[in-house]
């Protein structure tokens, strides 16, 4: 995969179900059609939570890094 | 906008009507509601929103309310402005029921916002971020496969984790266990499962993790379909594992949806349904659980979430927990079923614009919380800690705030 080069950042490190899909929902329109959000999380349950939303919206994680407890999502806007 | 709203006709029953003709305009419930006595706003006060509903009610199915329609005030049904306020009334509430308990005719005003949101998701209008959190979870449901994995290595890691800290190398977080006695269903964090884990692994119950997350936004929306979808995930997992018994984490709409509403959705349910905090105190009543002692030195307090205590009669077991952990419970004042709702309730804490008004409804609890002396508070509800940890910073108010079970896994 060639590197992906995110347009905004979102970080939600300490917040807690549902808050991360909720900023992510609302920061998804801030961005174009393309673009990607490099999302932070430290919530375990954004795991399963981030792709079944963007399952759910049209959307697409790109890629799941972890570094230590920090989960970081690469999510692309396609609609 | 317009859009037109309907009291479906399978809505119409006994029970509507003789609320809608016996209010009496009282008004007991406004001084009970926590939003009305901050906001004076008329669509916050019940017997208003019962007004709303009535209007309706007049226009589609009296003929006196098509004809006389400025006498029956049924002329501005369906204007932009009626719409706008009817969803204020419809999702500024909490769902709390603490008017209920007010009302000198005890009208249940839950049910009824309940089925204004249900008119209003039926009219497009319903609110798209507690509808988007429902669909989540379903999608959750349907790609539960794929997660499967992700979930496991994170519960492993966990379970890991844990083992270090508390010096047990048999520790376990079971995942799917067929025969297990208990089906745990925690919250979307590992904060939930944590101090249940421990509890469990020191009574050494036969238990096993639910892949899923107890909280219904199907429920929050109106859209009752929705919250079956979710609540059925649930449902079909404690099925193909054989449990015995489903054990809600700490969260009131969780515990008040498995409890009172899920046995009525789904035949051949045949499982008991306790809260975390039932179980914990059964566990300590039969003598399968010690607590090392009164471990909290600072003054602390409970907060009764609306689901648990006054809709859901869960009032006397966190008491009896915390006192068993506390040297200085104190009770606030009033509490149980008459207690003041923190705010937070009804999907409102995942609602980012209803922020300031969140703030403002929980004056009340705010107040009664600082004339408690009170440093802790302990609670049993996921929306109750946000919007309490929200009211601490907003109001200054100084507070640790945490679970019943917390302090139950930190003493034991």
């Amino acid at each position: 995969m060639s590197e992906i080069k995110p347009t905004k950042k979102l970080d939600v490190r300490g917040l807690m179900c549902p808050m991360p899909v909720v900023k992510l929902s609302s920061a998804i329109n801030e961005v174009k059609v393309g673009e990607v959000i490099e999302v932070l999380a430290t919530d375990p349950g954004s795991l399963t939570d981030i792709p079944a939303w963007a399952r759910k919206t049209g959307n697409e994680v790109l890629k799941i890094d972890k570094e230590g407890n920090v989960i970081k999502f690469y999510v692309k806007r396609l609609k | 906008m317009e859009a037109t709203l309907n009291i479906p006709g399978k809505a119409i029953n006994d029970k509507l009507l003789y609320y809608l003709d016996i209010c009496a305009r009282c008004g007991a419930c406004s001084d009970a509601c926590h939003f009305y006595v901050t906001t004076k706003e008329p669509p916050h006060a019940p017997a208003y929103r019962m007004e709303l509903l009535r209007r309706i009610y007049r226009r589609q199915y009296t003929w006196s309310g098509k004809i006389f329609t400025k006498l029956f005030k049924t002329n501005g049904v369906g204007s932009g402005e009626f719409l706008e306020e009817f969803k204020k009334a419809a999702f500024e509430c909490t769902g709390c029921r603490r008017c209920t308990v007010f009302c000198p005719f005890g009208i249940d005003m839950g049910a009824f916002v309940g089925l204004m949101r249900s008119m209003l998701y039926r009219a497009g209008r319903g609110n798209e971020i507690l509808d988007m959190l429902a669909d989540t979870a379903i999608s959750k449901g349907e790609m539960i496969k794929e997660l499967q994995e992700t979930f496991a290595e994170t519960i492993r890691n966990l379970e890991e984790r844990l083992r270090k800290e508390t010096g047990d190398p048999s520790f376990k977080i079971p995942v799917g266990v067929k025969g297990a006695r208990i089906l745990y269903v925690a919250l979307a964090g590992e904060h939930s499962i944590i101090p249940a884990a421990k509890i469990f692994n020191k009574v050494g119950e036969n238990w096993t993790l639910s892949l899923f997350e107890a909280s219904n936004y199907g429920y929050f929306t109106g859209n009752i379909e929705k919250a079956k979808k979710i609540a059925e995930r649930i449902v079909n997992e404690a099925k193909h594992l054989g449990v015995k018994t489903i054990v809600i984490s700490e969260c009131g709409h969780a515990y008040r949806v498995f409890k009172h509403l899920v046995p009525t959705w789904f035949s051949g349910f045949n499982f008991e349904v306790k809260s975390i905090v039932e179980l914990v105190a059964d566990y300590v009543r039969e003598g399968k659980l010690e607590v090392e002692g009164k471990v909290v030195e600072e003054p602390i307090t409970y907060h009764d979430p609306c689901q648990l205590a006054r809709n859901g009669g869960v009032i006397e077991e966190p008491r009896m927990l915390l006192k068993l952990v506390a040297k200085d419970y104190r009770e606030l004042t009033p509490s149980g079923e008459k207690n003041w709702c923190c705010g937070g309730g009804g999907g409102l804490v995942a609602i980012p614009e209803l922020y300031e008004l969140r703030m403002k409804a929980g004056k009340a609890k705010a107040e009664q919380i600082r004339r408690s002396g009170a440093r802790i508070v302990a609670t049993a509800c996921e929306n109750c800690k946000l919007q309490l940890n929200d009211l601490n910073r907003y109001y200054n108010l100084g507070l640790k705030i945490t679970g019943v079970i917390d302090l139950v896994a930190e003493a034991i």
